[in-house]
Parts: structure tokens; sequence; C-alpha cells
């Protein structure tokens, strides 16, 4: 594990900022390794304890419990009245990217937002603040099979290749309903409006495409078997790679997921369906404002949902949506994740899980389990993060209360025992950067009169 | 790099050189020479930075017929009978610099209105949209040499900051099209030619109103462009060796032009804005064994760890204005003035000291005078100057696969060279004559 190396300025310029230090200082050096002494500990997947210690060494989670000592050292944290939890992972968002949508085409599963990564997103750092440490970044909703989504930590100031988190299930963004109808209305003169622009064109346009992955398939087979023979004809010719086809071809062989932007009962079962006639699997359902309409039908399939806690009806798709959503699909045994889709609402993703509280009825870990655990199962992740577990690793959230109450602030975001988001050293740094502005700004006055 | 050969250098050159002194400036003095033969000089008492080896405090070049015929210290090589006496006593003399990376004399034809496509029908299966080089022919194809209009006055503002070759590359679309390597001799065109089709040109950009709108999409493009393109080659030469039982592949212009570049290994330049498009472009020369090369690269110190795995040339812009995309652009004008003056220009200083090698290019600006103030600049911030001298000349001669003709004094080199009163690098520094393929430009008055 290396030594993040936190840009100083960048964080002070993001709070207030204008005297300041230029020099990339290693803010918070600790060499993957951090004991947290004291702390009601909120472990998720195995239960609570009202006041312990966690450590942290090379990254991973060595030792959760009571009275461990510090390793020569390591860096202690006393979290003394305050709560200890796993970092929050956010299901759905689409930071950190140099554009989210390729929208030109209804078809464009080879546009691939991991090559499109942009560590310098100040929505990491935002992250950050709400203790989130991993994000679903994906591809946008304009098209009905969109591109390839990538996970990310969010390492701030490391580069980009750091953010990367490969052991995630490979997936695939699709999308039904309103935005892939609207793409592209509006067109300049003498261009097509852009098919489909319908809920059923949609259905039709996914089908044709996997169609046509299965002849590519069938096409590459035919030839790697006449290949294999002991003299294959001179004549014999190979198919030729299609990176759109590649990537549908991934879902057919079960190699990749579909994470699947959808909002109405309807197009969501008929997608069910068209996933059934071609063997691949549903991962996730995404905003999905009626899941509540089939609660019983998505959870018999074993498909989860990441959804908005409220904010419905903010179209004609949504006016059906309730606050009570998430929370009646999660008793129902839905997985169920509560997302951010968005830089900034993703620093209060606890806040939003929070509302199942309310709206729903669930508990204080049940509703935590929304930020936490359960997008790590729908990432595919939770054998490495989403809960507190000797062994996983180190990506810790320290919050001033507990998160599900309203008063809860984030303290302290930790990545693999690096902390990455120190409220309480920024506030110092902006203290210190205003002083130092405020003498400046004096001198200067003094000079002007 | 290595380039294919396709015309002897020699009959370039000579040509070059007759055409140049045909067209030389009216202050250049009257060509002794007849026929063939471009004249002798004998350029003598001047300091020599040979850049191939140490300074000569007291020297002289011998510059006959567009070449170096020899040099060294006055007392070593003799003035031929035949030369004309060039007094350069208190003046240095350095190789022409190269700027391996510029837009010099482009002057793109206007897009042609109503070129989106026409659909019949509504609404289509798919709007079938066509990628936007083929939307601006010729894409791949194009040779930028057939867009250039030198200018009398842009030659002598480069002469007058030392550069005396340029590579001029397109500007237009993901895939540009092939730069040439030009030799400043004068104002027509052809004989400045050094190499045409010097590289393929590609930019991650994008267009709306098409396929690819993103930059995803773009990337996307460009793989499945190479591999097509790798298809076509293969397809093409399994015909040739036997073309019974086989259909023919449909002949493809766009293909057709990029095969070169994914067999022969032809030079590459990706034009990198930022960190992460210097890691795209080397993904991508990595997937597809490209001779690639990275243009612009201001944000190429924060790679310097890939960099250093996977080493490329650099033709290294010196634009210090922090990319859009930047952390340091992001967070308000404070950083982003602050970072320009003071993160930026260090860039060329971080890779010398890393020891990546690079070029120093003046880009898309037509302002010579701002680029050697920009050269300045990155001195300033840490570059050392024989670095900055060496990323000027050798280092882009070497990456332009032009090592053996330019890029040093050294007898048998073309005779570019620069004649300056103070160090070329100096705010002072006035450039007094410069030579190119052996014709003479006199910008200055010389005093002693």
């Amino acid at each position: 594990v290396k030594t993040p190396r936190i840009p100083r300025f960048a964080i002070i310029a993001a709070a207030a900022a204008a005297a300041v230090a230029l020099a990339a200082l290693p803010a918070f050096a600790d060499g993957g390794a951090i004991l947290i002494k004291n702390g009601t500990i909120l472990t998720v997947t195995k239960g609570t304890i009202a006041k312990g210690d966690i450590l942290v060494v090379g990254g991973v989670i060595k030792a959760i419990g009571e009275g461990i000592a510090a390793p020569p050292g390591v860096r202690v944290v006393d979290a003394a009245g305050r709560f200890v939890l796993p970092g929050i992972i956010d299901s759905h968002t689409h930071i950190a990217l140099a554009g989210t949508n390729e929208g030109s085409e209804a078809i464009t599963p080879e546009a691939d937002v991991g090559s499109v990564v942009n560590a310098d997103d100040v929505s990491i750092l935002t992250a950050l603040s709400g203790g989130v440490t991993m994000v679903h970044t994906m591809h946008g909703s304009a098209n009905p099979i969109g591109g390839p989504n990538v996970v990310l930590k969010m390492k701030w100031g490391r580069p980009s290749e750091e953010l990367v988190v490969k052991e995630a299930l490979p997936t695939l963004k699709f999308a039904l309903g309103e935005n892939v109808k609207q793409s592209n209305r509006t067109v300049q003169p003498g261009q097509a409006q852009r098919y489909p622009a319908t809920r059923m064109g949609a259905n039709a346009i996914i089908r044709r495409e996997f169609e046509k992955a299965r002849n590519y398939m069938a096409q590459w087979d035919r030839y790697n078997q006449a290949a294999k023979a002991k003299n294959p004809p001179r004549t014999l010719v190979a198919p030729k790679k299609d990176l759109r086809l590649e990537v549908l071809a991934e879902m057919l062989r079960g190699e990749r997921v579909a994470r699947v932007h959808s909002y109405q009962a309807t197009e969501t079962l008929e997608f069910m369906e068209l996933a059934k006639e071609f063997g691949f699997k549903i991962q996730c359902f995404e905003h999905i404002w009626e899941g509540y309409k089939i609660a019983d039908e998505i959870a018999k399939a074993g498909i989860g949902i990441s959804v908005f806690a409220d904010s419905w009806a903010y179209k004609m798709e949504a006016a059906e949506g309730i606050a009570y959503d998430a929370g009646y699909c999660a008793k129902k045994g839905v997985l169920v994740s509560i997302n951010s889709d968005s830089g900034e609402r993703i620093r209060r993703l606890f806040n939003d899980a929070a509302k199942t509280m309310k709206y729903g009825g669930l508990g204080e870990d049940e509703a935590l389990r929304l930020v936490t655990i359960n997008p790590a199962i729908q990432l595919g992740v939770d054998k490495i993060v989403g809960s507190l577990e000797v062994g996983k690793q180190g990506d810790i959230a320290v919050f001033s209360e507990h998160p599900m109450s309203a008063y809860a602030r984030c303290d302290m975001t930790i990545i693999e025992g690096d902390v990455y988001f120190d409220r309480e050293a920024i506030v110092k740094e902006r203290e210190a950067a205003e002083a130092a502005k405020k003498g400046g700004a004096a001198r200067g006055q003094g000079g002007v009169s | 790099m290595r380039h294919s050969e396709r015309t002897p250098a020699s009959a370039i050159l000579s040509l070059a050189v007759v055409a140049a002194l045909a067209l030389a400036p009216a202050a250049a003095p009257a060509p002794a020479a007849s026929g063939d033969v471009g004249p002798t000089y004998a350029v003598r008492n001047c300091r020599i930075v040979p850049v191939a080896g140490p300074a000569i405090e007291k020297g002289v070049i011998v510059i006959r017929d567009g070449l170096i015929e020899a040099l060294g210290p006055v007392e070593k090589i003799q003035v031929p009978g035949d030369a004309e006496v060039i007094e350069a006593e208190g003046l240095i003399a350095y190789p022409g610099l190269i700027s391996a990376f510029t837009n010099l004399f482009l002057e793109m034809p206007a897009r042609p209105a109503g070129q989106a496509p026409e659909f019949e029908g509504f609404p289509q299966a798919q709007a079938q949209t066509t990628p936007q080089e083929d939307r601006f022919p010729p894409g791949p194809g194009l040779l930028v040499l057939d867009q250039l209009k030198p200018r009398k006055a842009t030659v002598e503002a480069f002469h007058k900051a030392g550069v005396t070759t340029v590579l001029s590359a397109p500007a237009r679309g993901i895939f540009e099209g092939q730069s040439v390597v030009l030799n400043l001799n004068g104002e027509p065109l052809r004989p400045m030619v050094l190499r045409n089709g010097a590289a393929l040109h590609i930019n991650f950009t994008t267009e709306r109103g098409g396929y690819p709108s993103s930059l995803m999409g773009t990337i996307a493009h460009i793989r499945q462009s190479f591999i097509d393109a790798a298809y076509y080659a293969d397809r093409q030469a399994q015909y040739a060796k036997g073309p019974a039982g086989l259909k023919r592949t449909a002949y493809d212009p766009r293909l057709e032009a990029l095969v070169p570049f994914v067999r022969d290994r032809r030079p590459v330049v990706f034009q990198c804005n930022n960190v992460e498009d210097v890691k795209r472009a080397l993904k991508i020369a990595g997937e597809f064994k490209l001779n690639a090369m990275l243009a612009g690269a201001t944000e190429a110190w924060r790679a310097a760890a890939v960099l250093k795995k996977s080493p490329v040339p650099l033709l290294v812009g010196l634009d210090f204005r922090p990319p859009a995309t930047s952390l340091y652009a992001t967070q308000g004008e404070d950083l982003r003035k602050k970072a320009e003056a003071e993160i930026y220009p260090g860039n060329a200083a971080s890779l010398a000291k890393e020891g990546i090698g690079f070029a120093l290019v003046s880009g898309a600006t037509s302002d010579a005078a701002s680029f050697l103030k920009a050269v300045r600049a990155a001195i300033k911030a840490g570059l050392p100057e024989d670095a900055a001298l060496k990323a000027l000349t050798v280092q882009p001669a070497r990456y332009l696969g032009l090592d053996q003709a330019l890029g040093t004094l050294e007898p048998g080199k073309i005779a570019n060279v620069v004649l300056v009163k103070g160090g070329i690098f100096d705010e002072k520094a006035q450039v007094a004559r410069v030579f190119v393929d052996g014709v003479l430009f006199p910008y200055a008055e010389v005093t002693k």
C-alpha cells in the first residue's frame, strides 16, 4: 500500500482558499496502517461493539476488539464518543469521468467509461467528506445499451490507475424509458431522429443487438473449430473483431452483468423476460420508482435495486414513485442500495439511507446496510469491503454521531488504512490560510493608504 | 523512429537547395554558384556549440552546397579559396532549432456547407452516423502538405527564434492526417520538404452531431479503426498469397491509409492534452504495437511513473495553462493562475530530472518569439540549458528519424546553422544570421 500524496493546497482551495502552499505534500502519510480506538464500531455484518478498537496494517483490517495496542509507528486516532463504520459505497454515480454518454447512437457497448476516468474530479473529495470510499461510476442513460462501467476507490490525489477496483464485477449499463426515447429528439436539419422513440423500440433494439452478438459468437466458434483442424483450409477467413459485439458476447457468456436504468414496472418485467430469453444476468435495476409494484418478482429473480430515497415525480415516468420504495422492497427480500447519481448528493448518502427508517420502517442496522454491504454485494466486492471484518480492506469512516442520525457528520475517511479526509486537519488548514490572507490584506491596506 | 524510406534524401535535398537559392530573400547575397551547386561559405571566428560535442571557442564552419563540409578550431580548419568568408567574431553558432510539432502554415479549408449526412425515411432503424473524419475526408490519408501556405513573415519570425526546421501537423478531426517536416529555407513550399507523411496524427477529440460524440466513444473508435486496418492488411496479404477461392476485400481508402501505421511501425503522434490522455495514448499504442509519440503532454510530469515504464518520445508543448480537466483549473482563479505561473512551467524540468526523454515544441502558436519566451520560462523553472538545447536539436532530430542529417553541427549534415549574438536562450539574444540548407539569411548587422 502506497502513501497517499494528497495535494494539501487543493483541499484548502476547495474549502476556502487564496494564499496557499503549492507544494504537493503527503498530508496524511500513514502507510496503510492506523489504529482507531474507543469508538462505537458498527461492523454491519458482525454486530456492534459499544466501545472498541480497530487496527489496520498494510491496508487490511488486522484486528477488531478491545484494548488493541498500537504497533510501533502506527498512527492512533481516538474515536471516543464517535462511530466507526465501513466506508460508504455508492452503487450508482457518474463522477470522476470525462464524459457520461456516447449518445450519438443507441447501442454503444464499446464506449467504456473505464477509458475516461478523471482522477482530478473534485467530486472525489466531496464524496470523501461524506464517508464514501468506493463508487460504481457509470455510463449515462441516453442509450438502450450504453457502455461498461467502472468501480473506483476515492483515492483523492492518487493517479487514476490506482483508483480502479479490479476485483469488481464487470458491468454494462442498459437504459429503458424516457431518457432513451428522448435522446436526440431535437435534431439538426438533415439529421435523423434517433431510433428508438418508444419503449417497445428500446426493447426491440436490445433484442436485435443480442441476436447480432449471438451470430457473432457463432461465427467465431465456427472459425475456431475450423482453425483447430490439422490442415485448416487455405481459404479460411477469420471473422473481424468487433468491440461493440465483444462486450455483448461477454454478457452472453456470463462474464459481465447488466445494470439497467428503469423506472416503470412494465418495462422492467419485459426486460427480465428478455434477459431470460438470452440468458444474461441482470445484477441491478437503477432508480426503479415502481419497484414496489413488482418487489416479489424482482426478489424471486435475485436481482438487486439501486434507488433514491426520495425526490420522486421529477418527470412523468417517476410520477408513481413513493418514498417507501426502498424500505418496502428491502422488507420483501430485495437487495437494495441507496445511490446518489450525483457528485453532490454523494456526500449525504447516509442521510438518504436513514430516510428508509421513517419511510419503510427499517431499523438502524438495516438502513446502514443500504449504503455499505448491500452495494458491495451488488458490485461483487463484498469479500473485500462493505463491512468491518478482519481480513477485509481498511476502508473506514469515522462519524460524529450514529450515521443514521440527522446530526451525524463524517469526521474522517480512510481507505486501505490511509487517511484521505480529516475534517479537523482541513479546518485547521483553512483557518491558517484565512489568517495568512487577513495578515496579507492588512499589510496591503497599509501600503495603499 | 524508423521511417520507411521513400525518396532518397539526397535527391530531395539537392532539389531543395536549388529551389531555395533561386528564391532566396532579396537581402541575401547573390548566390555565387550556378547550376546545381550552392554557394560555399566559411563562417569564421565564432564560438561553436555543435551539441554533438564540446564547444569550440574560436572556430570555423565551412558550408558547401547546402551541407556542412567541415568545422573546427580556426587553427585547424583551412578556409577554402572559393568560400565567401562570413566574419562572425562575437557570435555563437548553434545547430538550427527543430520544432517537431507545429501547425505552421496550416490553412484548413472551411467545412463545406450541408455536409451532415442526409437520411431518407423516418425514423431510421438506427441513425447510421458517419465517423467524422469521413465527413471531412480524407481522414488518415490526408497529407497536410496540400493545405500549407507558407508566409515569409512567419519564416523570418521562426528564423529569428533560431528555428530552422518544423514538423507541421494537421489539426482537425480524430484521425487528423499526416504531417510533413519542413526545412525553412525560403518561401516556396516544395523545396522545404524534408519528409512528407512524417507521422499520422491522432487527437482525442469529439464533435457534436455524429459518432463518436464522447471521449469514450472516440477511444473505442480509434481502437476499432486500428483493428479494422490490421484485419484489412491481413485479408489483403492472404489474398495476395493466393486469390483462388477467396473473396477479395473491398477497397477502403481510409483503412489503406492506416495500414502502414499499424503494420510497418510508421510513427503515430497522439495529441495529449492532460495526464489521462498520456495514459490513454500509451494504452492504445501498446495494444496495437504502434510506434507512438505524444504531443502536447503539458502534464507529462504527472504521468512520470507510467512514462518511465513505457518510454515513448514526448513532443512537449510549452502552453502553461492548466488543462480544463485539471484539479488546478477547477478550484478557483487563484489556484489556476498560480499553477500557470509556478507549476506547469516545471513540466520539462521534472521530466529531465526523472530521466525521461523529450523534445520541446512550439505547438499551435505561430508566434515564434513567445515560444522562445516559454523555453526561457521552462529554464527558469529548473530545466538545465543544455537539456533545453538538446530538446530542440538532437532529440527531435532523433524522434523524426532525421538525426543523420540534422540536429547537430557535424560534417556531412545539412547546413542549418544559427549565429546568435549572446546565448540562444538569453533574454537579449539576437539572431544575426541563419543558414538553412546552406542558404544564408542575414538578419542583423554583425558588429564586433
